[in-house]
This record gives structure tokens, C-alpha cells and sequence, in this order.
């Protein structure tokens, strides 16, 4: 009933009625309302962390699977040039010692590292069985760093270069690599997870 | 005050000796279980494993009279991309006349691999590359403890998991479980807890429990570890369980129900089956037992008019022959065979068993009995009849009663042909009273010099047993009814079983009351025989 026009005799301008008038000032206040809450400032919804290791696990298997292949790999798996990958030895004590920045900053570091390693065997590799493995271990790196930021770990930014890098080895075979990928994982990355303060929260 | 103070201290210091000795002891004792699963286990040399997140011992075996002494050796070990180190090394002797070359590190790295290699002077003897996070052996679970969860064939299995840090969750168990005194048990695997239920168990047996540790093989790997001590229970006694009782006194209650309604269907076919009526003459001789107590006499003279009906009731439905039995036969003892009547009473139990050879029988016996001429030659026909002439041949001559009841045999009557002493014309009326049951008995009886009293056989000479049974009837009279007169035949017919059934009817106990009479003075069957012998066997009368 707010809406209907009475028309005038003229029929031509439709005559706003009272009700319409009074109509007026909620459609603005609802229109404004919604605007707020669009634009309202907020935090974006923080990521769930992702405590459960068995991802982890998951794609530790994987990683294995592709070292395996690539030991029994006789043609076209081969690195063409030498890459820098990160130490995978772990000392506990030595490990323990070191703080909760140092430890992620130290997995991200390797996490990139080996990224760029298994970017350039992939483009070495020519037997097309290894491509899979390979492509596989690529996207579950860069899983575990979302994995990581779901933890609250800040993003790493890239160094400039490689050369110089501390806790670095340099691997010339393929094998060696994936043998570098798999110990990582399994360790310092696995150890971090495990220690992770979102985590560690989320238990207690 | 220093003595006490003394004392005590050294009280003190012996109690840490003891203590140290036993836990020296007890390390000793676990080295040796691991060394005796690592040998077996473990097929490279020098064979290396790690207790912990820091410890690593390696060791290898040699023989005694072979084995150098300790300095001889090196061992070396190498990091990737680190220089190599050495291990110092002790040697323990182990059984057998072996030597054990052990090295102990404190500190390891881990998610590395490690090269080791063994020198005896100079010379390369073993040689390994291995990660140390793969070859784990550890403590088995300590204070293991079983308890009831409280429900049936359940128990609650928890420990205590080594203690190391960050390896808690890649911790595999496995826990065995087997009834005391069997050496086959089952096991369940449990991942990453520290506790678990078993279930299925039996309810009140004693179950021995225990547990041994793995890692799981994913971030870390190694052995299982030894088996930790076990643990003896008894589960808890077999419930009272409510459910399967009611469902047990329930179905029970419906199946007496439905036995009991079966019984209750079929009860008369039972209660025939179980108790058959036995024949009794009482119906038909009104008073007889009940007011005369078996006296025959009394009662015939009381009853005169009663008898005659029933009479009327055989006249209807029988036509007696002039062959059936008017008396029982029984025979001398001196006389030459007694032997027959086993026969006959054999083949008459043949003849029992099968129909067939019953109606042969009657076969046999029937022309026998439709005519005196017939019936001889019947009887010549049948082997065992050549027996009965001799012996009526042997009555004629020797017409001496016996004393003794019977040398026949139950199953044998005799027919005598007109077995009284009326003139043969009227011989066939004398038949036809003679079947009357008793009346014609009677008469015949009293014209009779004969001194039987009973010669129905079935009619009991003690008059005191007040049952006509026909079973009776074998009972063959002290004396021999003989007819006087020598100028008719004796036929002795012996009816080996043949009943007299001259009523169409074929039930049984019809039977049973028709030719009971029949039976009394014919031929004395018992009752029992009777379903045997082929009831549709009217003889007929051909005078």
C-alpha cells in the first residue's frame, strides 16, 4: 500500500503518497547498514592450523617413493648442474637450543631451496615416469608452505642469491637430491610442525 | 656423635652401591637382550642401533681365539659432508666364546647419513652407511598394568611409552595377549596411545598380557623392542545375563506349549498307542465279573435271557464252519512228536511277519477247512498236517486225557471235526451250535463225559480270574475233550494262527469283539496276533 501511486487527474506525474515518504528513510537506513558491514574493517579470517601431521606423513611417503624411483632410474635422470639444498642433519641439542624464529626461518630457507632444486631437475629429467614424481614433490613443498602459514609462520622472503648460504650443501646427482628432499622433510620441517606454537595451543 | 654420623653414611653409601650394582645389573641384562634381537634381527656388521635421541652404540662379534685385543681396532664414523671421527671401543665377552666389540656415542645427528667403517689394524673389516634415525631399538613400555573396564570379556591394557621427546606420535605398540596356559596368543596393534582395550576376551580365564614398542616407519624407523614382562589377570566371571535367560525361559515356555497342544491333538492316537486297549469280554457278559465274580454257572443261570442276544449278534454275522475248533487238543507226552508244534509255532511267526506267507497259510488251511474232504486233503497237502493225522490216529487209539495242560505249543489249535458225540446228520447243526460261543460249549459240555470244565480255553478254569482273554486260550484244558463216538472223524486241524474272523469288519478291536468268541473255542489266538493275520478272510461255511 506504501507503494501504489494515486494519479492524479492528469495522469501524468504519479503522486507520492504519505506512505512512500515515510518508507524513505529505512530503505536508506538498510542501504547504509549493509554498506558498513561490507566495508567494515576487519581481520580476514585467520587460517585454521593445520596441526594434524599426518599430511606431513603424507607427503613424506611421496617423497619417498620418488627417491626410490629415481635410485632405479637408468636413463634421463640425471642434474645437469649442481644445486644448493639445505642440511638436513639434526642435532637435537643443538636444535633445541635454537629459538622458534630461528627454527622456521631455517625450514623456510631449505623449503625454498629445495624449491628451486626440484625446479631445475625437473627441467634435467627427461624420463617422463620421474615428471610425475617430481611435479608431486614440487606441490607438496609449496603445500607445506601453507601448512606453515596456517601456523602463523611469517612468509620467507627469498635471499637475492644462493652462493653463500649458511646451512647449505651443494648435490650434483639427482639422487642426492631427492635423498636431501626426504631427510628434510622428515626432520627439520617434521620437528618444526611439531613444535608449532599454534599447535602447542591448540592441545593445551 | 662422628661414629653415628660415620654409620650412617656408610650405611648410605653401601645403599647407593646396591643401587648402582642393580641398575648396572639391570643395564647389563638389557644390553644383552638387545644384543641377543640385534643379532637376529640385524644382518649387517657391525650391527647398530639407537636407544634414544642421543644415544648410538654399534657393536660386532668375533671369536674368541680369533679376536685381537681392543687396540687392534678402529672404529670410524663419517657424516655426510663432515669429517670423519672415531669411536673409542670396549670389549665385553659374551657366550659362547665370543668376544663383543661395542662403541658408544652420546651425541648423534640425525637425518643424516653416517658412514662407518671398521679397521683392524688397517685393514677394512666392516664396512656400513646407515641414518640413525632408521635403526631405533628401544626399552620396551615400562609399567605396563591390565585392569577390568567392567563390562564382560573386556580388559584395559595401558603403559607408560619410552620417553622421548618428539617420537611420541611414530610410536607403533603391539600388545599380546594370551590365555595363561596356552602358548597361542593374538595381538593387537595400537599407534600412537598409550593405552587400549581388549575385547572378546573369556569371561573368567587368566590372561597373561604384554607389550613391546616400534617406531613407525614414516619419520623414524627401527625393531621391535623386546617384550616387557608380563602381566597376569583373570577377567571377570561369567555375568547372569537377564536377556538371553528370558529369551531362554520364553522359547522353552512356547515349545512346551506346542508339545503340549500336539499331545492334546493327538491324544487318542497316543493313548492307543501307548496303552492299546486290550480286549475284555465284559461287555458282552453282562454281570458276569461284576456280580458273579466269574462264575459261569451262576451266571448263566441268572442270565439266561441275556446270553440269547448275543448269540443272535454271531448268527448274524458269522456262518461258522463245521471245521472250527471245538476243542483244544492236548496231546500226550508219549506221543512221538512234540516237536512239530515248535515248527508250526515257527512258521506261524514267519508266518507273522509277512502277510503274504500268513495268507499262503490260510491258503493252505482254508480249503481245509470249507469241507471234511477238503479239508483233508488240505491237510495232506501241508507237510506238517501229516503229523496231526498220525497223532489223531494215535488219539484214537490212545484216548487217554493228559494231565499235563499242554505239549502243544500256544500258537496251535486244533479243529476237530464234529468233535461231540451227536450223530453226523446232525452234524451240522452241532456245528452251528457249536458256534455258539459258550451255550453250545456249555451243552456240549455237559453231554460230554468229558470232565473239562473249561474247554474254551479262553474261559479260565479258575473262575476266579475274571477275564476272557483270549491269550488264555492256549491254556490248554487238563483234559481232552473227546468226542465218544468213533464212528466220525477227528480231525485234528492244527490253525496255526489263522483267525476266525468271520465278521466283514476289519478294525481290530472289532475284531477283537467279534471273534472273541470265535477265538474262545476255535481257535485260540491271542489278541495280539491278531492284527498279523489277515482279517478279510471270512471262511465260509460250505456245510
Amino acid at each position: 500500500m506504501g507503494n501504489r501511486r494515486t494519479y492524479g487527474p492528469n495522469r501524468e506525474d504519479p503522486v507520492k503518497g504519505y506512505a512512500d515518504t515515510a518508507m524513505e528513510f529505512p530503505r536508506l537506513l538498510a542501504l547504509l547498514l549493509i554498506v558498513l558491514e561490507w566495508t567494515r574493517p576487519g581481520l580476514p579470517t585467520p587460517l585454521r592450523p593445520i596441526c594434524d601431521l599426518r599430511v606431513l606423513d603424507h607427503f613424506i611417503k611421496e617423497a619417498r617413493d620418488a627417491e626410490v624411483a629415481m635410485k632405479s632410474c637408468r636413463e634421463g635422470c640425471s642434474l645437469s648442474d649442481s644445486v644448493t639444498v639445505p642440511q638436513t642433519t639434526v642435532d637435537f641439542d643443538v636444535w633445541e637450543k635454537k629459538n622458534a624464529l630461528e627454527q622456521a626461518q631455517e625450514v623456510q630457507s631449505g623449503l625454498w631451496l629445495l624449491q628451486q632444486a626440484l625446479s631445475l631437475l625437473r627441467t634435467s629429467v627427461t624420463n617422463t615416469a620421474m615428471h610425475s614424481h617430481i611435479d608431486n614433490s614440487i606441490r607438496n613443498l609449496l603445500s607445506i608452505n601453507a601448512v606453515l602459514r596456517s601456523l602463523n609462520i611469517q612468509e620467507y622472503t627469498p635471499p637475492a642469491s644462493t652462493a653463500g648460504l649458511e646451512g647449505t650443501w651443494r648435490v650434483s646427482s639427482a639422487t642426492d637430491l631427492l635423498q636431501v628432499h626426504v631427510n628434510f622433510l622428515r626432520g627439520k620441517v617434521r620437528l618444526l610442525l611439531l613444535d608449532a606454537q599454534a599447535c602447542q595451543q591448540d592441545v593445551s | 656423635m662422628t661414629c653415628d654420623h660415620l654409620s650412617r653414611v656408610f650405611a648410605l653409601y653401601v645403599v647407593f652401591c646396591a643401587l648402582r650394582a642393580a641398575s648396572i645389573v639391570q643395564a647389563a641384562r638389557d644390553f644383552e637382550k638387545k644384543v641377543s634381537i640385534l643379532m637376529k634381527e640385524d644382518s649387517e656388521n657391525p650391527k647398530c642401533y639407537a636407544e634414544g635421541r642421543k644415544d648410538f652404540t654399534c657393536f660386532w662379534v668375533e671369536d674368541e681365539e680369533r679376536a685381537g685385543s681392543v687396540d687392534q681396532y678402529s672404529f670410524t664414523y663419517t657424516y655426510q659432508n663432515e669429517n670423519s671421527s672415531r669411536c673409542p671401543l670396549r670389549a665385553v665377552p659374551a657366550a659362547g666364546g665370543k668376544r663383543l666389540f661395542i662403541c658408544h656415542l652420546n651425541r648423534t645427528q640425525m637425518f643424516v647419513q653416517m658412514d662407518i667403517q671398521v679397521r683392524r689394524e688397517g685393514i677394512l673389516i666392516h664396512n656400513r652407511s646407515l641414518l640413525i634415525e632408521l635403526v631405533f631399538l628401544l626399552d620396551p613400555p615400562a609399567n605396563v598394568t591390565v585392569s577390568s573396564t567392567g563390562k564382560q570379556g573386556q580388559l584395559n591394557v595401558s603403559w607408560v611409552p619410552p620417553p622421548l621427546k618428539y617420537m611420541d606420535d611414530s610410536m607403533m605398540y603391539e600388545v599380546s595377549y594370551a590365555m595363561a596356559d596356552s602358548h597361542v596368543g593374538q595381538v593387537e596393534v595400537a599407534r600412537a596411545s598409550s593405552e587400549l582395550i581388549l575385547r572378546g576376551l573369556q569371561p573368567g580365564t587368566k590372561y597373561k598380557v604384554r607389550v613391546r614398542v616400534k617406531l613407525d616407519g614414516i619419520s623414524y624407523n627401527g625393531y621391535w623392542s623386546a617384550w616387557s614382562d608380563p602381566v597376569f589377570i583373570e577377567t571377570l566371571p561369567a555375568e547372569f545375563d537377564p536377556l538371553i535367560m528370558s529369551l531362554t525361559l520364553i522359547i522353552s515356555f512356547i515349545l512346551i506349549v506346542l508339545s503340549l497342544t500336539m499331545l492334546l491333538s493327538h491324544r487318542r492316537f497316543l493313548t492307543k498307542k501307548i496303552w492299546p486297549t486290550i480286549p475284555t469280554p465284559d461287555s458282552k457278559f453282562q454281570g458276569l465279573f461284576t456280580v458273579y465274580g466269574g462264575d459261569f454257572e451262576e451266571w448263566l443261570g441268572q442270565t439266561n435271557g441275556g446270553l440269547w442276544l448275543t448269540p443272535a449278534l454271531f448268527y448274524s454275522e458269522e456262518c461258522p464252519s463245521p471245521l472250527e475248533v471245538l476243542s483244544e487238543l492236548s496231546l500226550c507226552p508219549s506221543l512221538p512228536s512234540p516237536t512239530l508244534p515248535p515248527k508250526i509255532s515257527r512258521s506261524l511267526i514267519a508266518d507273522r511277519k509277512k502277510d503274504e506267507d500268513v495268507k499262503k497259510g490260510l491258503d493252505e488251511r482254508e480249503p481245509a477247512e470249507r469241507g471234511n474232504s477238503a479239508l483233508m486233503e488240505g491237510w495232506r497237502a501241508t507237510t506238517h498236517d501229516h503229523w496231526l493225522m498220525d497223532r489223531l490216529r494215535a488219539l484214537h487209539q490212545h484216548p487217554v486225557p493228559c494231565s499235563q495242560s499242554s505239549l502243544l505249543e500256544s500258537q496251535d489249535t486244533y479243529v476237530t471235526l464234529s468233535g461231540n458225540n451227536h450223530v453226523e446228520d446232525e452234524h451240522l447243526d452241532d456245528i452251528l451250535e457249536e458256534a455258539l460261543p459258550l451255550e453250545v460249549l456249555f451243552a456240549s459240555r455237559k453231554t460230554m463225559l468229558c470232565e473239562s470244565h473249561s474247554d474254551l480255553g479262553s474261559v479260565q478254569q479258575s473262575s476266579g480270574s475274571g477275564r476272557l482273554s483270549s491269550q488264555s486260550s492256549f491254556e490248554y484244558p487238563n483234559h481232552v475233550w473227546m468226542p465218544k463216538g468213533p464212528g466220525y472223524t477227528y480231525m485234528a486241524v492244527a490253525d496255526s494262527g489263522v483267525s476266525m474272523d468271520y465278521s466283514p469288519m476289519s478294525r481290530a478291536d472289532d475284531i477283537g469283539k467279534v471273534v472273541i468268541y470265535a477265538n474262545d473255542y476255535k481257535n485260540e489266538i491271542p489278541a495280539h496276533r491278531r492284527p498279523f493275520l489277515p482279517r478279510q478272510h471270512p471262511v465260509h461255511d460250505d456245510g
